[in-house]
């Protein structure tokens, strides 16, 4: 029994996919709406719609997750359970506010525009300092070519990028900018591109792992 | 008082004690209580079981032989007590090996018996060249014995001979025959001690002689005069061992044989059989009867007659076998001081019968009481082993190991944490930098000066917004984290406000569950500036949930996807958003007048320009990213036939769009923080790429 | 059949057959790969973990289930089966956390197969998979919480991050822990590269189930991608020189 369900999930995943897939191959608006392949076609708009609420529902199941792992920890009065506690306090208080007011509230967006705005903020801030410093040790720490060419190219766009260059006239401030708009519109779109190249083509044999049922990773 | 050592534990005990006092077990064997005399099996006369120095201590002789066995140390004393008792037993087997050296020596000089009568009549027939020399030999004594002896028909007996043989010879001739103490311990020991042909000390010796051979199991009759022939034992067996010899007159069963029944039909010697014919009997198998050393034995055992009654006089002679030499690795492991039973073996009839356990009622069997049925406890340190320095020091070593892994390790404490003094430094260097230039205008420090360099890519879009009809909506898709809001809401700022101020009708969506209230704050602060207001001028259609499946089904049919919308007026609020008027004739994504997506991912940017291909349609589609997604983004720009039609990234760009549409320029003191933010961050990486390569070439100096 | 993409239907079969093919002579002909530094140091560090008793950590990414950033989130999912074989029996067995939920789930049902095989189900708990936010920098913030009350000693980013992942490298290294590091988006691979100790540039990430010997499957795939990576470059070098000549345009 334990085959035939694994078997019926593996159909599931493979035909699915498939019939999603097909519709980026071929045009729906010259598809006749009531032959065969149309009916196809329509189950394929059917499944992503299903996708789509799938995702949400996910998305839930794994605040769940979130809140279980969090009580957990409070249960066990593991290290830093107060700090799972107050996300608890916050998480049901958050929640009962959307569902009792609304999520578009004047309430919950002072929530959000008070805490959860300025928080990811200071982490971006946190992350140009943490940038920074990297750069600083980049070329103490490894010590090789390609580190000391990686310093030096974040040099030169920062600096052709900044208000000391454009906002100077002069063909040495004009250099400068010229240079870093040839390193970010040639150089590092170039490499960006082969990058690309190969992403889709891992992101494309995973995809297809998936397909033809060989990597299951919603398990058995 | 003498100590008795226990053969199970090696304890020493005392000598009156039976049992133990470490193990428990036996320190004298049980000794058989002889039934009564009416059910006691006929013993031979004058045999009887080992006289007992004390009474009730029947097994001290036993005890004795222990005791002197392990308190006997160096071969100097054994060699010692052994010479003694070489005195005292002859050494047969010696005599055996001194006679195999002598191998060539002629016939003995005993009478040649009878029963070689027939192989020298045998051989007589063959030529003196094939007759062997021993043979010949024996002939000749033969001859000469017979020529000495006189005739009679009632021949010579050989039991006759017997009784004229002196009891002494007799007594040697048993001895002789009788396994002694010296050949147990030659047979019994095992290796590696070297084989000790002498007995122990103070080993009793076998019983006597006189014990074994009194005079009353002697034939009554002269053994010379009546005796059978050796060569007649077939006839007549003897009275087994025990039983009184009867009578002369009445030993008809050892007829003296015709010397013509000695040859048989072939005229070769007539061997006579052991066993009576007509009995089956076995003949006497007294052995005292016999006098031994009338047999004649051929020279390869060689025994000297005239050498019996000497031997107990004559010291040792060397050994024709040189002693066992043991290599020096089995000497070593030869346990020292180690108990060795030396126990002489005695006949069964001596030996007591077991009288517990399976075997009882055996006789010659180990006894079961003092290994089995008693109980004892664990003997340890049965034997002392001979250590040697490296297996001391590895015993050492392996206790260590021991000890180390029961001994508690301390727990190792947690490295103490540097302050990152480094990172501290930087972030107030950043801090410094982006906070100081808001007090320039206080200060009266003149900041930066306004971009000059404008980029090509500014034009048209500037053109495109500024020339977009307004009489259908722009959909802004607002697919940014919180986290990017501080240069995005910068960025996308300058080009929704150019929007709004155009009076171009807005409406917003999100791919992610926190750009619609992103979305709400950057259209209510512009548009407080503008007077536009949400639901008139603006509206949200809300959070998109599916990434880029909702992205294409959204473009297929935004209707069937977007069902509710986010922060809507209370006109709209029991309706659905799409009754809005600004939503009137919207039924796909080509409806729209203008598709502007902000975002910091170059992946959403990239979803966006796949799955809207296909239902776009002639709709601009405009991206405000973030400065890091302009390089994989820009060749959807620049391509020849471009998918996006617009593109704006960056602060610096935002600040040249403000300057170049017309609206006011409010970024001052973010541009000044912007200038000497990077300014401050080139300044630290040309310090960390100086610190880096002078660290590197001081390495290499060094190598 | 109008309006059918033969093109792309003709490239999806040239992956499909090439993906059997290769796996039928995998075991013939095996493939050679080039070392990437950061897988080989990663199973050392794993077994130090183990032996240690310390806690691995693997952190899928922000990305969701359903989209492009799905597929180095799969990738992901294989490195962790090939982490959780190794850490099955440990004190302290690998914790997989990520930014969505539906790929919080996928991590889960990783984790139970990986057991099940491994007859150690009683062992599994559902928390060993878990999401840490739902939006990519409070999945981040949550991070140094987790790398000081685990006690984890290898941080993995394998999946799809933004920004914020340089950050989640940045917090693993402060903590002396072990850092390996790869995503698809390019920018985000920059800013890896100057923060994790082990960066995985490009493609790498897509390597890790055939340098981490999860299956021939997944070696056959990455022989795949260069044999495709071949024609591509042979395309571009191809079309380049016939556009310089004029023959194309």
């Amino acid at each position: 029994m334990k085959i035939g369900t694994y078997l019926l999930w593996a159909a599931m995943a493979v035909g699915t996919g498939i019939i999603v897939l097909l519709g980026y191959f071929v045009q729906i608006d010259q598809i006749p709406a009531d032959s065969l392949i149309g009916n196809i076609f329509e189950l394929r708009l059917l499944i992503m719609g299903w996708a789509v609420l799938l995702a949400a529902v996910a998305l839930g199941i794994g605040l769940f997750n979130l809140f279980l792992v969090h009580w957990m920890k409070v249960s066990a009065q593991r290290p830093g359970w107060k700090y799972s506690a107050v996300l608890i306090v916050a998480f049901v208080l958050t929640l009962l506010l959307g569902l009792i007011i609304g999520p578009d509230s004047r309430v919950v967006l002072f929530l959000f525009n008070s805490i959860q705005l300025p928080v990811e903020a200071s982490l971006m801030a946190l992350l140009a300092i943490t940038l920074s410093l990297a750069g600083f040790r980049l070329v103490a720490q490894r010590r090789d070519l390609i580190s000391l060419v990686f310093v030096g190219t974040a040099l030169l766009v920062l600096i052709g990028s900044g208000p000391g260059i454009l906002s100077a006239e002069g063909l040495f401030f004009s250099f400068f900018a010229g240079l870093r708009n040839w390193l970010v519109q040639v150089a590092a779109a170039g490499g960006a591109r082969g990058i690309l190249l190969g992403v889709a083509l891992g992101s494309i044999v995973t995809g297809l792992r998936v397909l033809l049922a060989v990597d299951r990773p919603y398990g058995e | 008082m003498a100590e008795n050592r226990c053969p199970m534990c090696s304890t020493m005990n005392q000598e009156t004690a039976e049992v133990c006092s470490n193990c428990g077990a036996r320190l004298k064997p049980l000794v058989f209580e002889t039934p009564p005399s009416d059910q006691q099996e006929p013993a031979a006369e004058g045999i009887s079981p080992p006289a007992t120095e004390a009474s009730g201590d029947g097994d001290d002789w036993l005890a004795n032989i222990r005791s002197d066995a392990i308190m006997g140390s160096g071969v100097d004393d054994h060699a010692a007590e052994t010479d003694a008792a070489d005195d005292a037993a002859p050494d047969w087997l010696g005599r055996l090996r001194e006679a195999d050296s002598s191998l060539e020596e002629g016939p003995p000089s005993e009478e040649i018996p009878d029963w070689m009568d027939d192989f020298l009549a045998a051989g007589e027939e063959v030529t003196d060249e094939e007759v062997p020399e021993w043979l010949s030999r024996v002939r000749e004594r033969r001859e000469a014995q017979t020529e000495g002896q006189p005739e009679s028909d009632e021949g010579e007996d050989w039991i006759t001979r017997l009784r004229d043989d002196t009891p002494d010879e007799r007594r040697a001739g048993v001895e002789g025959l009788k396994p002694s103490a010296d050949e147990d311990e030659s047979i019994e020991q095992p290796a590696p001690r070297a084989l000790d042909p002498s007995p122990p000390p103070d080993v009793p010796d076998p019983v006597p002689q006189d014990e074994i051979l009194p005079e009353e199991a002697t034939p009554s009759h002269e053994v010379g005069a009546s005796a059978p022939a050796l060569d007649r034992l077939d006839e007549d067996p003897q009275p087994a061992v025990g039983e009184p010899m009867p009578p002369e007159g009445e030993m008809e069963w050892f007829p003296v044989p015709d010397e013509s029944e000695l040859l048989d039909a072939k005229g070769l010697p007539h061997v006579p059989a052991l066993l009576d014919e007509e009995t089956g009997e076995k003949p006497l198998s007294d052995i005292s009867d016999l006098n031994m050393d009338s047999i004649e034995l051929p020279d390869w055992l060689g025994e000297s007659k005239s050498e019996t009654p000497s031997v107990a006089g004559e010291e040792d002679e060397k050994p024709d076998l040189a002693p066992a030499t043991l290599p020096s690795w089995l000497e070593a492991m030869r346990p020292v001081d180690t108990f060795r039973s030396e126990i002489a073996i005695e006949s069964d009839e001596v030996q007591p019968v077991e009288s517990a356990g399976p075997l009882t009622g055996l006789r010659g069997v180990l006894m079961a009481e003092p290994v089995v049925a008693m109980p004892r406890t664990a003997s340890t340190a049965a034997a002392r082993l001979e250590v040697t320095e490296r297996q001391y020091a590895q015993a050492e070593l392996l206790q260590r190991l021991v000890e180390e892994e029961e001994r508690e390790i301390p727990p190792v404490r947690a490295e103490k944490r540097r302050l990152p003094l480094m990172r501290w430094a930087i972030a107030l260097i950043l801090l410094l930098a982006v906070i100081l230039p808001f007090g320039f205008k206080q200060l009266g420090v003149e900041g930066y000066a306004l971009p000059s360099v404008v980029s090509r890519d500014l034009a048209p879009l500037i053109d495109l917004i500024g020339n977009i009809p307004t009489d259908r909506p722009a959909l802004v898709v607002f697919d940014y984290t919180p986290g990017y809001s501080g240069e995005l809401d910068t960025v996308a700022g300058a080009l929704l406000e150019h929007a709004v101020m155009r009076s171009l009708p807005i409406v917003t969506v999100s791919t992610r569950p926190t750009g619609p209230p992103l979305a709400e704050g950057l259209l209510n602060k512009i548009g407080a500036s503008y007077g536009a207001v949400n639901g008139e001028n603006y509206l949200h259609l809300g959070y998109l949930s599916g990434g880029p499946t909702a992205v294409q089904l959204f473009a297929i049919a935004p209707r069937s996807v977007v069902l509710s919308g986010y922060h809507l007026p209370e006109s709209l609020s029991e309706g659905s958003v799409w009754e809005s008027p600004l939503l009137q004739g919207v039924h796909r994504l080509s409806d729209f007048n203008l598709v502007i997506v902000i975002t910091a991912g170059t992946d959403t940017a990239r979803t966006w320009v796949e799955q809207t291909q296909s239902w776009i349609g002639d709709t601009p589609l405009v991206m405000v990213l973030s400065a890091g997604a302009e390089p994989l983004v820009r060749p959807y720009f620049e391509a020849s036939e471009p998918q996006v039609d617009g593109i704006l990234t960056g602060l610096p760009a935002a600040v040249s769009y403000r300057q170049y549409s017309g609206l006011p320029l409010d970024t001052g003191a973010q541009w000044d923080a912007f200038g000497i933010g990077m300014l401050a961050i080139e300044l630290i990486l040309i310090a960390g790429g100086a610190y880096g390569i002078g660290l590197w070439l001081i390495r290499l100096r060094e190598r | 059949m109008s309006g059918v993409d033969l093109t792309g239907l003709s490239i999806l079969l040239l992956f499909v057959g090439l993906l059997i093919i290769f796996m039928a002579v995998d075991s013939r002909r095996p493939a050679t790969f080039r070392p990437i530094r950061g897988y080989e140091a990663l199973k050392g560090a794993i077994e130090r973990a183990v032996e240690a008793g310390e806690r691995v950590h693997l952190s899928l990414g922000t990305g969701s289930v359903i989209g492009t950033d799905c597929a180095p989130a799969l990738a992901g999912l294989a490195i962790l089966t090939s982490i959780a074989e190794s850490t099955t029996m440990s004190d302290k067995p690998v914790v997989a956390t990520t930014g969505d939920g539906a790929m919080a789930i996928l991590a889960q049902d990783t984790l139970r197969r990986v057991y099940s095989e491994a007859r150690a189900l009683p062992r599994y708990s559902p928390t060993s998979g878990r999401m840490l936010g739902p939006t990519p920098f409070s999945y981040v913030a949550n991070i140094p919480i987790l790398l000081a009350s685990e006690d984890i000693s290898v941080h993995v980013l394998a999946g799809s991050f933004g920004a914020e992942g340089a950050l989640a490298a940045d917090f693993g290294e402060r903590q002396g822990a072990f850092v390996l590091a790869g995503t698809d988006d390019a920018q985000s691979q920059a800013l890896l590269y100057a923060t994790a100790e082990h960066p995985l540039i490009g493609e790498e990430i897509f390597a890790g189930g055939a340098y981490l010997n999860v299956g021939r499957v997944h070696r056959a795939s990455l022989r795949v991608q260069d044999a495709v990576r071949m024609l591509i470059i042979a395309g571009i070098i191809i079309g380049t020189v016939l556009s310089l000549l004029g023959v194309i345009r």
